[in-house]
C-alpha cells in the first residue's frame, strides 16, 4: 500500500477463490491495487479499516445478501459498489442497486467489460464536471441555463425530459433502476408506473440519439433500468 | 330430485346422531321383512286403501238409497266406483271393491231391497258380468299403473345416474370426481355417503369428501365387505346393527374401495329400487376410481418412459456438448504455456469461442429447468421492442457481428406488457437459430409491430432470414426438446425453441413458425396488447 498512492485501491469481495485470483490478475495488471475479502463480514471490516477506493461485491456470498451488505456498507460510506451476479438473480440484482450499489455485471463476463465499468465508476467520484457544461458524443448540456445542443442545434425538452436527462448526468455510467428513476422524477406514488419511464424514455432517445434503433448513451438493462453511457 | 316418494311417514329423514341408539337397529334387521317394494302401495299401507275402497263403496251405496234410480243403474254406477277406484288403489282392494259392491248391489238395491234376491236369469247374468267387468278392468288398470310406477321408478334410476355421470365427466380429478359423486349421492338417498379407497397396504382409508364419517365399528364393517367382496352392515345379513351399508366396489375381481352410506334413522328398510339405484351408483364410482388409477398408472408409466428418454438424451447430448468446449479450453489452456505469441492471439480466440458455447449451452439448460420445475415466473412490465430487440442482439453477440441485420419498428410501436429478461432470451434464442441455420451471407430481419387477428389486436415480434427455410417434415415439432435440424451444424442441445416456446406461453404469448415470403424460415412471437394507462403529459 505504501508503494503507489496514485494507484486506485479495490476491494474484492467474493467466495470463490478461483474468481479472487482472476479478479487479482485482470485488476492488478490494469494498475489497481486489490485486496480480498471471503466473506461479506470479512469485506465489511476491510472497509472498516481503510476504506478502499471501490468495491466489488459478489451477490452470492454465504453469510449476508447483497442488500444487506449494501445497507451496512452505505450507512458509513458512499463508496462506489460493483456487485457481480449470475443469471436469475435478478431480483437481488435489483435489491442491491435499489439499496445503493452503483453497478453490476453478469457472470461470465470478459475482463474488458469489467475494467471498462470500474474506470466508469471511479471517474464518477472526481467530478469532472467542474464546468457548468457537460458534454458527450455531439451533445452539449448548459447546466446553469439548462440548454441542450446537439450538433450545435438547440433541442427542445420538456421539463420532464429534461429532468430525466439531469438525472441520468448525475449517475452517469451507473445502472438506474426503474424504481429509483420514477421515485426521482414523479414520486413514490409513480414506483410501479414504468409506462412512463418507457414513454419518456422513447422521446428522450428520439431527440438525443443518433440512432434511434440502437441507442448509445441510455442503454436499457433488461428487468433493471437503464443506465447512461457518458463515452460508449 | 328422483327420491322415491313415499306413502307412509318418511318424510324427513332426521340424520342420525353419532351416538345412536344400536338396540333399534337389531330389532329391525331382525325383523323377517326382507326386501319389498317400498313405492308399491297394495302392500306399502293395505289398511288404508282397504278401507278406502269400503268408504267409496259405502258412500255410493248410502247416496243410492235416496236417488230414485232404478237397480240396474247402480250396477253402471258400482261399475264407475270401482274403476275409478282402480286408479287410486292396488290390486287386492280392487278386487275387494269389485265383491263388495256385487253384495251391496244385489242386498240394496236389487229388490227385494235390504235383502239378497233370488235372482232370475236376466239379473244373474248382469251381476256376474258387472262382476267380471269390475275385476277385470280393475286388474287391468291396477296392472297398468304398476308398470308406470316402474317406468317411473326406472326414469328415476337412470335421472339419477344422468346426474351422476354428468357430475363425474365435468370433474378433471379422482378427487373432485369423488367430491362430486359423494354429493350427489348424499342428495340422492338422503343420507351421509362416504367413500373408502384402496391403500397400499390393504387398508382402506375415507376420502376427504364423505360426509359420513365412519366409527370404529363402521370401519370394521367396511373393511369385512372390501375383504369378502360382498355388501355388509345395515339392512344385510352381516352386522346389521352396524350405522352404514358398506358396499364393496369391484372392478374385475379387484376390491377398489368401499361406498359407505349412513341412512336417516327413520329408515325402516330399503326396497328394491332404491337398492338397485345404490348399487348403480357403487358400479358407477367403482368404474371412476378405476378409470382415473388407470390414468394415473398409465401417465405415470408414460412419465417415466419420457424421463427415461429425456435422461438417455441429455446425459448423451449433454456429455458430448459439454466435452467439446472443455477439451478445447483444456488444450488451448495447455498450449498457452509454451506456444510463441503470435499463436497466442489464435487460441485466445478458440478459448473464447469454447467459454461462448459453454455459457450459451449452461444456460439453456438453466433455462429448460426452471422452465420445466414449474418455478419460472414472469414479472409482466411495460416494455419497448426496441429495447427488447437490442438486448437479444447483445445477447447473441459475435454470431451476429458480421451479419447483414435489418431491424423495422414503426415509430408508433406500442409498449407491451412482458418480462423483459425472458423476451430477451426468447429472441436471442431465434437469432441465434437464424445465425447458425443459415448462410452467413444471409440477412436477418427483425419487424415489430400491431396486428389484428381475430378481432383482437395483439403485438407480434417477428425474426425472419433468407437462408434454406424450415423442412415440413420437421415443422411438427420444432419446438419440441431435443429436436434439431437435420442440417444444423454441430453444436446445440434443441432446446432453443422449446424455451422460446417456454418462455412466450409463460407470458400469455406464443411463438409460431412460417416461411419468409421470398424465402427462408421466419419466426413469430405474439403476445396479447393492450394500451397502458396515461402517462402525464408535460409536452410543450
Amino acid at each position: 500500500m505504501s508503494a503507489d498512492l496514485t494507484k486506485p485501491e479495490l476491494l474484492v469481495i467474493d467466495d470463490e477463490v478461483q474468481i479472487r485470483r482472476l479478479l487479482r490478475l485482470t485488476l492488478e495488471d490494469a494498475g489497481y491495487l486489490v485486496r480480498e475479502a471471503e466473506t461479506a463480514k470479512a469485506g465489511l471490516e476491510e472497509v472498516n479499516r481503510a476504506a478502499p477506493d471501490a468495491v466489488i461485491l459478489d451477490l452470492g456470498l454465504p453469510d449476508l445478501t447483497g442488500g444487506e451488505v449494501l445497507a451496512l456498507l452505505r450507512q458509513k460510506t458512499a463508496l462506489p459498489v460493483l456487485i457481480l451476479s449470475v443469471f436469475g438473480q435478478e431480483s437481488s440484482k435489483i435489491a442491491a442497486l435499489d439499496a445503493g450499489a452503483d453497478d453490476y455485471l453478469t457472470k461470465p463476463f470478459s475482463g474488458g467489460e469489467l475494467l471498462a465499468r470500474l474506470r466508469a465508476l471511479l471517474r464518477r467520484i472526481k467530478p469532472a464536471v467542474a464546468s457548468n457544461t457537460f458534454r458527450f458524443g455531439s451533445v452539449e448540456v448548459d447546466l446553469a441555463r439548462r440548454r441542450v445542443t446537439k450538433e450545435g442545434r438547440t433541442v427542445r425538452l420538456t421539463t420532464m425530459e429534461y429532468a430525466l436527462l439531469q438525472l441520468f448526468i448525475t449517475h452517469r455510467d451507473k445502472a438506474l433502476t426503474h424504481r429509483q428513476i420514477l421515485c426521482e422524477l414523479w414520486g413514490p406514488k409513480a414506483e410501479g408506473q414504468t409506462h412512463y419511464l418507457r414513454t419518456y424514455m422513447m422521446r428522450l432517445r428520439r431527440k438525443i440519439e443518433d440512432e434511434i434503433d440502437a441507442p448509445k448513451y441510455f442503454q436499457t438493462e433488461s428487468g433493471i433500468g437503464y443506465r447512461f453511457v457518458s463515452e460508449p | 330430485m328422483a327420491a322415491p316418494t313415499p306413502t307412509t311417514a318418511w318424510p324427513t329423514w332426521p340424520f342420525l346422531s353419532r351416538g345412536r341408539n344400536r338396540s333399534g337397529g337389531v330389532a329391525e334387521a331382525t325383523a323377517p321383512s326382507g326386501w319389498r317394494l317400498r313405492g308399491d302401495r297394495g302392500t306399502a299401507s293395505p289398511v288404508r286403501e282397504y278401507l278406502e275402497v269400503l268408504g267409496v263403496i259405502g258412500a255410493v251405496t248410502v247416496v243410492g238409497w235416496f236417488v230414485p234410480l232404478t237397480y240396474r243403474a247402480f250396477g253402471h254406477i258400482y261399475l264407475l266406483a270401482v274403476i275409478a277406484l282402480s286408479l287410486r288403489v292396488g290390486r287386492g282392494p280392487v278386487l275387494v271393491a269389485a265383491l263388495v259392491s256385487a253384495v251391496a248391489w244385489n242386498f240394496v238395491f236389487m229388490p227385494p231391497r235390504l235383502s239378497f234376491s233370488v235372482l232370475h236369469f236376466e239379473d244373474s247374468l248382469m251381476l256376474g258380468t258387472y262382476l267380471l267387468v269390475a275385476l277385470i278392468g280393475g286388474q287391468l288398470t291396477a296392472r297398468i299403473r304398476a308398470q308406470e310406477r316402474e317406468e317411473r321408478s326406472r326414469e328415476r334410476r337412470a335421472t339419477a345416474l344422468f346426474h351422476l355421470t354428468r357430475a363425474l365427466t365435468g370433474a378433471r380429478t379422482l378427487d373432485e370426481a369423488v367430491a362430486a359423486a359423494l354429493d350427489q349421492a348424499d342428495g340422492l338417498f338422503e343420507a351421509r355417503t362416504a367413500l373408502l379407497l384402496a391403500g397400499d397396504n390393504g387398508t382402506f382409508a375415507p376420502h376427504e369428501a364423505g360426509a359420513f364419517v365412519l366409527d370404529e365399528n363402521d370401519r370394521a364393517v367396511a373393511q369385512w365387505a372390501a375383504y369378502h367382496q360382498a355388501t355388509a352392515g345395515r339392512f344385510t345379513e352381516t352386522f346389521p346393527q352396524a350405522a352404514g351399508l358398506h358396499l364393496p366396489l369391484l372392478r374385475a375381481g379387484k376390491v377398489l374401495g368401499v361406498f359407505s352410506l349412513c341412512l336417516p334413522e327413520a329408515a325402516a328398510e330399503l326396497s328394491p329400487v332404491q337398492r338397485d339405484l345404490i348399487d348403480g351408483f357403487a358400479a358407477q364410482i367403482a368404474l371412476l376410481v378405476e378409470r382415473e388409477q388407470l390414468r394415473g398408472a398409465s401417465e405415470r408409466e408414460k412419465f417415466f418412459a419420457e424421463s427415461d428418454r429425456l435422461h438417455r438424451t441429455l446425459l448423451d447430448s449433454v456429455s458430448h456438448e459439454l466435452k467439446t468446449p472443455l477439451s478445447v479450453l483444456r488444450a488451448a489452456g495447455e498450449k498457452l504455456d509454451t506456444e510463441d505469441s503470435d499463436k497466442r492471439a489464435g487460441l485466445a480466440v478458440e478459448i473464447r469461442t469454447a467459454t461462448r458455447r459453454l455459457d450459451h449451452l449452461v444456460g439453456n439448460l438453466l433455462n429448460q429447468t426452471r422452465l420445466e420445475s414449474g418455478g419460472l415466473k414472469p414479472q409482466l412490465d411495460w416494455c419497448d421492442a426496441r429495447d427488447v430487440v437490442n438486448a437479444a442482439r447483445r445477447t447473441t453477440g459475435e454470431a451476429l457481428a458480421n451479419r447483414v441485420f435489418k431491424m423495422e419498428i414503426p415509430a408508433d410501436m406500442p409498449l407491451f406488457m412482458a418480462d423483459a429478461p425472458l423476451m430477451e432470451h426468447a429472441l436471442a434464442n431465434l437469432l441465434l437459430n437464424a445465425c447458425l441455420h443459415t448462410p452467413e451471407s444471409a440477412p436477418i430481419t427483425v419487424a415489430a409491430g400491431l396486428e389484428n387477428s381475430d378481432g383482437r389486436e395483439r403485438v407480434f415480434v417477428r425474426v425472419s432470414d433468407r437462408g434454406p427455410g424450415l423442412p415440413s417434415a420437421l415443422r411438427d415439432q420444432l419446438f419440441q426438446k431435443f429436436r434439431r435440424g437435420n442440417g444444423a451444424r454441430a453444436g446445440g442441445l434443441g432446446l432453443g425453441l422449446s424455451i422460446v416456446r417456454g418462455f412466450m406461453l409463460a407470458q400469455g404469448g406464443d411463438v409460431v413458425a412460417g416461411d419468409n415470403p421470398g424465402g427462408g424460415a421466419c419466426f413469430t412471437v405474439y403476445l396479447p396488447h393492450q394500451a397502458h394507462g396515461s402517462v402525464p403529459n408535460d409536452e410543450r
